[in-house]
């Protein structure tokens, strides 16, 4: 059987803060809740779940999906959890519309969430023990040798988390609202993880984010706007290795290939309006516009520079504020492949790009090894 | 509701670890084996599959992100299509199989691990439990399978020589497994000697604590019988699940695996051959009452999780089992049972058929 | 020869947010109360956020008190109770239907055998001395053993609870995790190569999981106490649980001559930050036999444990990026 068409057609998010007065379950309920609201459905009208999210220790909750169950109205269906890292929820987005895709289920519910003020994420990451360099530490190395061989200023950075942070201030669900922001207060902020600084880096919150995919038959009984999945790909490559290339990321590259391909799209730069792409450090923006051929190796930083990356330039970047802005880590893949589905569907409010028709979703994760993207549209199969 | 799948998906291939007490290297290691075994029968280049599957859970060896070391396991270079669930490989198998009814790729490899050696499990697994009204308490997988077992006698449903003769009927079954870590001949009156542990349930009842991996490999119609001579047709899967407050359960009856089987349109006594994921005795008494498994057909010949449980694996080593069995000529007709959370709390069904 | 083993606690006192439902749960435990909430014709205890039967939030929870008493339902008896039980002698979990409530309550029973808590029992709530807001503030015992107890209601509304989760692990040593630790012992730097690619890794993971192909001690071989810095950063230790580092320090990995694969976690206190680059030769200095302790060194994580002293940059010039950008990780 050929591949059912898949569209979202109910967004659901809580608020993004440090520290949320709810309980696990009121955490993803509200989420959920939201996006069978925006679908005009019920309960009822689920026929599987699937859900996703980082370390189970970040929570001390073992296998979620056990204990989420009741509260996702869960009892009697099919439900699964995801985990690929920080690309969670992208791959659960991704894994939901397989369900509708292979034409086994009509509707689904996929909530991805994280309440990291109950644990820490630095010491979850650290696995636990003392010197935990946290992902930042991780990813700086990597960051300093992209500026060494492109020779990149270093503003670049500052500039990405000035953007992002005032592209917040347009998003109300956003974790921060820097009113204030600026490339000196980037600038002045104190050093995390040479050369990231503070004001680089994602803040750690709680969140949960739902979408609510079905078929063709399913929109039309909606008469809800839909986001139409017009292609989904997943590269993982090993984590260690001699000759690993950690800027151009080979998994990334051809994740992006696979994408553009399968959508038909040849010139992404021209042919996606926008894309909401997972940067959780400033200097992600320019790696990936390099690393996903959005632009030829090198030029990335010269992108972000021009401003191309505004919400008004060529290739709007994180009109949601971004992970920079927002980051339940378990969460945030999703959110990126939902505020895409926003743009097409003409309900991104304040953060709104005028005339988006394709959006791209995108999340990695792990040392840079697992990578997830989507492309939505206003139209079901769009030819470019 | 489920639609009736469209694209017809076999097993070409199975490989399991031995159910080892504790396996003394890295998880990747076991996965590396199972992974160049199934390749090398079924003769193909590792990047001729086109999607993978991994399953495992990162409690297990106390490690947050320890499945992405996983990865050095079962091939990624040059990058692979793949993703991973944190449950039982059972569950990897069932988004792999929806992943092929797409109609686009034809092979996808599924491999589950996990090592329990290094924990405690008893003192991990109470995790699974609600965190503000369960988890504290130290809720635990044993004690849950007692509060099982003393409602089915409560029932009248089961008796503790139920119990016994599951025991002694899968661990002389076991003596003909290779892979089982716990095989013996006991008579159902040596066990029902042993003192209690969870009343009325006894320390064997209870299934060893395992390291291992299984793998399985699926392909759509025309590559599945390109791959081997004897695939074995996965006609569905379907899984579901119950609330995760025992209080609010009928421990006696296993009611997701009904309103699995009737999702599937199958009758339990349509079975030659069960295999069946049972961690504690009288999961055995609740499924088969519950799935309506008729008298002949057997089941877990391969003395099931009882006698070796490398959870995470523990599910799909029972898919792996049943198309062994169909292959080996033991029956047509099989079922395999995954089970996830304590006391059959989440349950999948998957149903196997040789043939052409 | 024994196997030796490596040990690890993962803990954390995990603090969690209760909302308003659980939330008013732990507050009446705190008071001495067991409560649940009325919704669709039933009493539910614990009180749940939503209907079970519509999935629906209840708006305005109807709150109602159940309990102290109630009779058991079914009853298992814990023989061997683990660490994280309620009681450390033999009890009994038990579903218990509290006086005024639809649905049973999954809880422990503290009483003197299994012969005492059969279905039909009757038992009591009973309070512990010291209440954390939590569902262990609680527990039951027969009702011929309860005593009567007074509770001062405590101020204000619960909104949080803590569970410190402890677990502890011990594992089998991979063969070759176990010949690098001897041999940063005797200050030697001990790596795989691999038989099909000849690329060397260090520490080995007894598998080259590019060719896939396992590795073992035949593959052994020595890398040099010399090496090139490859990538580093500066870390500000971020204060969390456990967090024993509180200043800033580089850490860098180093690619090891005759080595494929970067030797990870080098953390460097003692070179100044603004002559440290990458690029630049360093070498290994030993800290003294009796001083090398390599007890940090599990399965996984990278570094040397406590064996060196220091890295020391030596009188070479330094690597082009070029020659090491591969390898950074």
């Amino acid at each position: 059987m050929a591949r059912q068409q898949c569209a979202v057609i109910g967004i659901g998010q809580t608020k993004y803060y440090k520290k949320l007065d709810v309980s696990l379950d009121g955490l993803v309920r509200w989420a959920a809740q939201n996006a069978l609201d925006d679908a005009g459905l019920e309960w009822d009208d689920v026929d599987a779940i699937v859900l996703g999210k980082a370390p189970d220790a970040l929570e001390g909750v073992m296998m979620p999906e056990l204990s989420l169950a009741d509260g996702l109205g869960a009892i009697g269906k099919p439900i699964h959890r995801v985990h690929t890292a920080g690309s969670v929820g992208a791959s659960t987005a991704i894994s939901a519309a397989l369900l509708v895709e292979s034409g086994i289920y009509d509707t689904v519910l996929t909530v991805t969430y994280e309440k990291q003020s109950e644990g820490n994420a630095t010491w979850a990451l650290g696995g636990g023990r003392s010197g935990s360099q946290g992902a930042g530490g991780s990813f700086a190395p990597w960051i300093r040798n992209y500026i060494t061989k492109t020779d990149a200023p270093e503003h670049i950075g500052w500039k990405v988390a000035v953007k992002d942070r005032l592209n917040a201030l347009r998003n109300p669900n956003a974790h921060l609202q820097l009113h204030d922001i600026s490339i000196e207060k980037v600038k002045e902020s104190p050093m995390l993880w040479d050369p990231l600084r503070f004001l680089e880096s994602c803040p750690s919150s709680d969140g949960a984010a739902a979408l609510v995919l079905t078929n063709k038959a399913g929109v039309e009984r909606s008469g809800r706007p839909a986001a139409w999945v017009i292609a989904h790909q997943k590269r993982t490559e090993f984590t260690m290795f001699p000759g690993r290339d950690t800027v151009m990321v080979k998994a990334g590259v051809d994740c992006a290939a696979a994408l553009y391909k399968e959508a038909g799209i040849t010139n992404p730069r021209k042919q996606i309006d926008c894309a909401e792409i997972y940067v959780p450090f400033s200097w992600y923006e320019p790696m990936w516009l390099e690393g996903h051929l959005i632009t030829e190796e090198g030029d990335g930083w010269k992108m972000t520079d021009e401003g191309a990356t505004e919400i008004n330039g060529d290739f709007p970047v994180n009109m949601s504020g971004g992970v920079l802005s927002s980051n339940p880590i378990g969460a945030s893949g999703m959110i990126r492949c939902l505020e895409a589905a926003n743009q097409v569907r003409g309900t991104a409010g304040e953060y709104q790009v005028d005339g988006a028709k394709v959006a791209m979703g995108h999340a990695y994760g792990g040392a840079a090894n697992y990578f997830a993207m989507w492309l939505v549209a206003s139209e079901p199969s769009p030819s470019f | 509701m489920a639609n009736a799948p469209s694209e017809e998906v076999a097993i070409v291939a199975y490989a399991q670890t031995p159910c080892y007490r504790a396996y003394p290297e890295a998880e990747p290691k076991m996965i590396m084996s199972l992974v160049n075994q199934i390749l090398d029968e079924v003769k193909i280049d590792r990047h001729s599959i086109d999607f993978t599957m991994a399953a495992s859970c990162d409690y297990l060896s106390g490690l947050p992100f320890a499945f992405v070391q996983n990865v050095d396991g079962y091939g990624a270079w040059p990058p692979v299509y793949e993703s991973h669930v944190e449950m039982d490989g059972a569950w990897a198998l069932f988004e792999g199989w929806v992943r092929l009814q797409m109609g686009d790729i034809d092979t996808c490899l599924v491999v589950g691990s996990g090592k329990s050696s290094p924990g405690t499990p008893r003192e991990i697994f109470p995790l699974q439990m609600n965190p503000y009204y369960g988890a504290p308490l130290g809720i635990d997988p044993v004690s849950l399978a007692g509060l099982q077992a003393a409602a089915l006698v409560d029932a009248g449903k089961a008796t503790e020589e139920d119990f016994a003769q599951v025991v002694s009927r899968s661990r002389r079954d076991a003596l003909d497994n290779p892979f089982a870590q716990v095989k013996k001949d006991v008579s159902v009156e040596d066990l029902l000697k042993e003192p209690y542990f969870a009343q009325p349930l006894r320390e064997h009842d209870l299934p060893p604590i395992t390291d291992g991996a299984s793998a399985v490999l699926i392909a759509r119609a025309d590559k599945a019988r390109e791959l081997c001579d004897k695939p074995i047709w996965i006609k569905g899967i379907d899984h579901r699940m119950e609330s995760n407050n025992p209080a609010l359960r009928d421990l006696t009856d296993s009611v997701s695996s009904r309103i699995a089987a009737e999702s599937l349109g199958i009758d339990g006594a349509s079975f030659d051959l069960a295999e069946l994921c049972v961690r504690y005795s009288p999961e055995e008494v609740v499924l088969r009452q519950s799935l309506g498994l008729s008298d002949d057909c057997t089941i877990n010949k391969s003395g099931g999780p009882l006698c070796g449980h490398p959870v995470m694996a523990t599910g799909l080593a029972r898919v792996a089992e049943v198309a062994r069995q169909i292959r080996e000529g033991q029956g047509q007709r099989g079922l395999a049972h995954a089970a996830s959370g304590a006391a059959l709390q989440q349950n999948l069904l998957c149903v196997l058929e040789g043939g052409a | 020869m024994s196997l030796k083993t490596t040990t690890y606690t993962l803990e954390y006192p995990y603090t969690r947010t209760t909302g308003p439902v659980v939330g008013r749960f732990l507050t009446n435990l705190r008071d001495g109360k067991l409560i649940g909430v009325r919704t669709g014709g039933k009493v539910i205890c614990p009180p749940v956020e939503w209907d079970p039967e519509t999935n629906k939030t209840i708006e305005d929870p109807d709150y109602v008190e159940v309990g102290p008493g109630g009779t058991v339902k079914t009853a298992t008896w814990i023989s061997q109770p683990t660490r994280k039980h309620p009681f450390q002698e033999p009890f009994a979990f038990a579903l218990i239907e509290l006086d005024g409530c639809d649905t049973p309550l999954l809880h422990a029973v503290q009483a003197s055998g299994p012969d005492a808590v059969k279905p039909g029992t009757r038992v009591k709530a009973q309070y512990r001395e010291e209440r954390t807001n939590a569902i262990t503030d609680v527990y039951f015992v027969l009702e011929a053993d309860a005593t009567d107890q007074y509770i001062e209601p405590g101020p204000g509304e619960v909104e949080m609870t803590e569970h410190l989760i402890s677990i502890d692990f011990e594992e089998i040593m991979a063969p070759q995790r176990l010949r690098f630790i001897e041999g940063l012992k005797q200050g030697k730097f001990i790596g795989g190569k691999s038989p099909v690619s000849g690329k060397v890794y260090i520490p080995s993971k007894g598998y080259d999981h590019i060719e896939r192909v396992p590795m073992d001690e035949s593959h052994e071989v020595e890398v040099q106490q010399t090496g090139t810095v490859c990538a580093y950063t500066i870390i500000t230790p971020v204060q969390y649980y456990g967090q024993e580092e509180t200043e800033p320090y580089i850490r860098c990995s180093i690619l090891l001559d005759g080595s494929d694969q970067v030797l990870g976690q080098q953390d460097i206190r003692d070179i100044p930050v603004d002559e440290f680059r990458a690029g630049m030769r360093v070498k290994a200095i030993w800290k003294s036999e009796a001083e090398r302790d390599t007890s940090e060194i599990d399965n996984r994580w990278g570094g040397t444990g406590a064996c060196l002293e220091r890295w020391e940059p030596i009188d070479e010039p330094d690597v082009p990026f070029e020659k090491f950008s591969e390898h950074v990780f």
